[in-house]
Formats: C-alpha cells, structure tokens, sequence
C-alpha cells in the first residue's frame, strides 16, 4: 500500500502539472516507445524518467519496489530470448550433454524487449508518482472515459484501503491461530478469508448507499470540473514531445 | 537411450527453471508486464477487450437503475478482487510466493459482463500504482484475466449446479479452471506478443511449461478459495446468492 502515491506525494513540479496533461504526455511517450525498432529510446526514456523520479524526491524503498519486479521480468526474458530464441549461434556449451546456445539474434531481441519494459515502466511510474488518483480520474474524465468506469474506480480506489485493513484482521487472526500451518488449513483459512471479504463488501455497499442517498445521491457521482489548461504547460509539454519525437526518430 | 532422455529433461527442465524465476518470486504471474508486448499486439488485446468492457458497462446502466446500491457494490467487489490478487500466497512446488485471480469468485457472483468490468478496474489500479500488469498491457491483461477468467468460472459454476454437482466442488472447479483459463490465455499473450520472427508454437509450449511450478498449485489454491467463498456465502447470507441469482431460491431452502 505505501507505493500509492498519496503515502509519499510531495509537491514538486511534477504533480503541480495538470493530470490532462501528464496523461497525454505519458500516453504518447508510451506509444513512442513500444513503437521503438532498438533500444536507445527506450533506455533514455528510463533514465530521463530516473532523472524525474529523483527529482521528485521518491523515496529509495518505493522506488525499489515499484522496479523490482519489472526489471526482474525483463532480465529473465533476455536470458530466455538469448538462449531459447534466434538462429545465428554466438557461442554454445554443454550441460549434461544438452548442448545450450546462446543466440546473437536472440540476444538483440531480449534486448529489445527489456528495454521497451524499462521504458515503458519508468514512464507509467512517473505518471503514477506525481499524479493524485482523484486527478487521474478527472483527467480520464476529460478524455471521455464512459462515467460508469470512473464511478467504479472512484468507488474501489476509496474501499481498497478499507477493505486491505479488514483482510489484513483476517489475515492476522487466523494466523495467530495456527490458521496457515499446513497446506489444508492454509486453503480453507484462505476460502474464509475471502468469503469474508467477499460479505463485508456486500455489506458496505449497502451502507454505503444508505448514506450516500441520505446526501443526495441519485445513481450518479458529481461531473469533475476541469480547470482550464494553462499556456505554460501545453507549450512546455508540446516541446518536450517534439524533442522526444525527433530522438524516437533519429 | 539414457542421454537423450537425459537430454529431452534437461531441454524441459530449464525452461521450467527460467518460468520458476520469470514467474514466481512474489510474481504477478497474471499480469503480463509493462512494455513486454510490442504496440500492434497491445493494440489488438485492446480492440479484443473493448467489446466486453462496453457489454459490462451497458449492463452496469442498466442494473444500477433499478439497484442504487449496485455501483457501489461493483465497486468494492472490485476492491476485493484488486486485494485477494495482491495477496501473497506460498507456493510449496515453487519454494516462493504467487496470488490468485479472484476472477472466478467474482464471475460466479457478479456474472461475467460485471466480472470483466472489475477485473478492469482493479488491473488500471495496480498498473498505475504498482506497477503490475501495465496501461499497454492493460488490454492484454482484461482479456486473460477478466475475459477468460470470469467467462471460465461463470460457466464451470453453471454447468456443474445444472447436472446437481455440490456447491463446494461446483465452486472449487470454477476457481481453478478461471485460474487455469487466465494462464493459457496468459501464454498464448507472452508468447505471440515476444515470440519475434521465431515459430509461435514451441515458445508457447516453453511459456506453458513454465507457468507450471505455480499455476498447478496456484489453480488448486483458487479452487479453495472459491470454494470456501461460496459455502461461506451459502452458510451465512444464502438471502445473498439468491439476490445475485447464483443459486434459485428452492436450492436455498433445499
């Protein structure tokens, strides 16, 4: 729960950028970047958005973790790439007479690849980092994401919090009582756990309603207002696209 | 004779060690990760996944015109979805730990068009705030997960109380084959998406056989899981299963 940006928000520079913008900026930069025939681009990408992350003062042990399993990811599939993947043999061994190869073209590939996650990753990580949820939604409000899915997500975001403490009670209590000992006991504590969860759902949402329809509400959450978009940051962001767009093309 | 067996299990061995790695360690073993698809793969998951997501939300309407409390309550089945397939669970084969899905519970429960809808919901949070699963693979992700998932457990669940198969074991195979669903569909995902110019087929084969040092045992776990869920319901708030019509009301009183 501490990689939620609200644990560690900070204001910066970064999340005082309006959520449209930063959205369209990310959105593009990650098409720019999965479209990318190499991996320079990707791997300046990364390292530019390391440069923001820095810059924003994220602390080392969100960072870690926010990186760890992707980069994790992208190292294993280089190694399968490299061994598993391509034709043109850069040199081969043998492991108890299976002969193992590791392939040029596999290699290039997998480098590919990671990088593009990298890439990818470190840009989504920065929009994550410096954007509060509630702007995120008005932002996908603005580019007329269906107001259903921002209900729900305004409504899960908001219970997630409330419902990982109530597990977490659970999780706890049954643990205490031997509740995860063996594999059996661990299964059918687990079933209990989330029936649980599953119940206390059920039940909040009816409160939830209750005291929603006490104060109005009629089936649909307020419209977000935007604020206007201000000339500073459309000519900033514009630039810095066009800069990225001449090295995506180079 | 012996070395090319020898040679044949050392050929499965390692690519299953590499999935050991790839896919366990706290894996997300059900998202597939950001940036791993290049852009026209995403983008074909995405034009796949729309549909569904626009039946789900048609049907959202719908119900929560009748139902104030519906949104509401998509809403935190959503939230208990994104927790149970955040929640770390050892894996004895694997020496680590995985997650379920939670897609088969919710499919059961909510009915696949709405399941599809949460399972998108809870992935758009933990990519963007965990960075697991990814806004490119989001597509991708929906359609294993949500789409499969849901649509697997939904009609396991069926399927299984039509022929008078018992409430545990209908709910028990309902989670593992969601579970199972989301990670062939996972696979065939991985592999079109970073096979390149190689053959399709036996990458796919080497994905499958790495996913199962966890998927096996982490299908078993989600049939419990489900299990344990659904009797829990039916023990406590059977009024509950009845409102969601996943049991009629003279199985209740039966």
């Amino acid at each position: 729960m501490e990689l939620f940006s609200e644990y560690f928000k900070k204001d910066n520079l970064f999340s005082r950028i309006d959520a449209r913008v930063k959205l369209l900026a990310a959105l593009t930069l990650l098409v720019m970047v999965l479209s990318y025939k190499g991996f320079a681009f990707p791997l300046l990408m990364a390292l530019l958005c390391l440069f923001f992350c820095i810059k924003m003062r994220i602390p080392s042990r969100v960072f870690i973790l926010r990186f760890s399993e992707p980069l994790f990811i992208a190292a294993v599939v280089l190694l399968l790439k490299f061994f598993f993947s391509g034709e043109d043999v850069l040199f081969s061994m043998n492991i108890m007479g299976a002969r193992i190869a590791g392939h040029k073209d596999g290699l290039m590939d997998g480098l590919q690849i990671a990088s593009r996650m990298l890439g990818a990753v470190s840009v989504v990580a920065v929009l994550g980092f410096s954007t509060p949820f509630t702007e995120f939604m008005a932002g996908l409000s603005w580019l007329r994401v269906p107001r259903g899915f921002i209900e729900i997500l305004m409504f899960a975001y908001r219970y997630i919090f409330v419902l990982f403490e109530d597990a977490m009670v659970i999780y706890n209590a049954q643990k205490n009582r031997l509740g995860y000992s063996n594999v059996r006991r661990g299964l059918s504590s687990f079933g209990v756990l989330a029936g649980s969860l599953t119940l206390k759902a059920f039940e909040q949402s009816q409160n939830v309603t209750v005291s929603m329809v006490q104060r109005g509400y009629d089936g649909n959450m307020p419209a977000l207002k935007h604020k206007p978009f201000r000339a500073s940051e459309i000519v900033f962001s514009t630039l810095f696209l066009i800069v990225m767009g001449v090295a995506w093309s180079i | 004779m012996k070395i090319q067996n020898l040679k044949i299990r050392i050929q499965v061995f390692i690519p299953v060690l590499f999935g050991c790695f790839l896919f366990t360690g706290n894996a997300y073993a059900m998202h597939i990760s950001e940036g791993i698809l290049p852009w026209n793969w995403a983008a074909l998951w995405f034009v796949v996944a729309a549909p569904f997501v626009a039946v789900g939300l048609h049907r959202l309407k719908k119900l929560s015109n009748t139902d104030l409390s519906f949104k509401p309550l998509v809403g935190l089945m959503a939230a208990v979805v994104f927790i149970i397939s955040c929640m770390p669970i050892p894996v004895p084969t694997a020496g680590t730990c995985s997650h379920p899905c939670g897609t088969g519970m919710s499919g059961i429960l909510l009915g696949p068009t709405i399941s599809i809808l949460i399972t998108a919901v809870a992935l758009l949070i933990q990519a963007l705030f965990l960075a697991h699963g990814g806004l490119s693979t989001w597509g991708a992700d929906i359609v294993s997960m949500g789409i499969m998932g849901s649509l697997a457990g939904f009609l396991t669940f069926r399927a299984l109380r039509a022929i008078k198969i018992n409430i545990p074991i209908a709910g028990f195979m309902a989670g593992l084959l969601a579970d199972w669903a989301t990670y062939i569909t996972t696979s065939v995902e991985l592999a079109s998406g970073i096979k390149g110019d190689s053959p399709f087929m036996p990458l796919f084969w080497k994905i499958l056989i790495a996913f199962i040092p966890t998927q096996l045992p982490l299908g078993i776990l989600e049939g419990a899981m489900t299990a344990g869920m659904v009797v829990l319901l039916y023990k406590k708030r059977p009024d509950l299963l009845v409102k969601m019509r996943v049991l009629k009301p003279e199985e209740v009183a039966a």
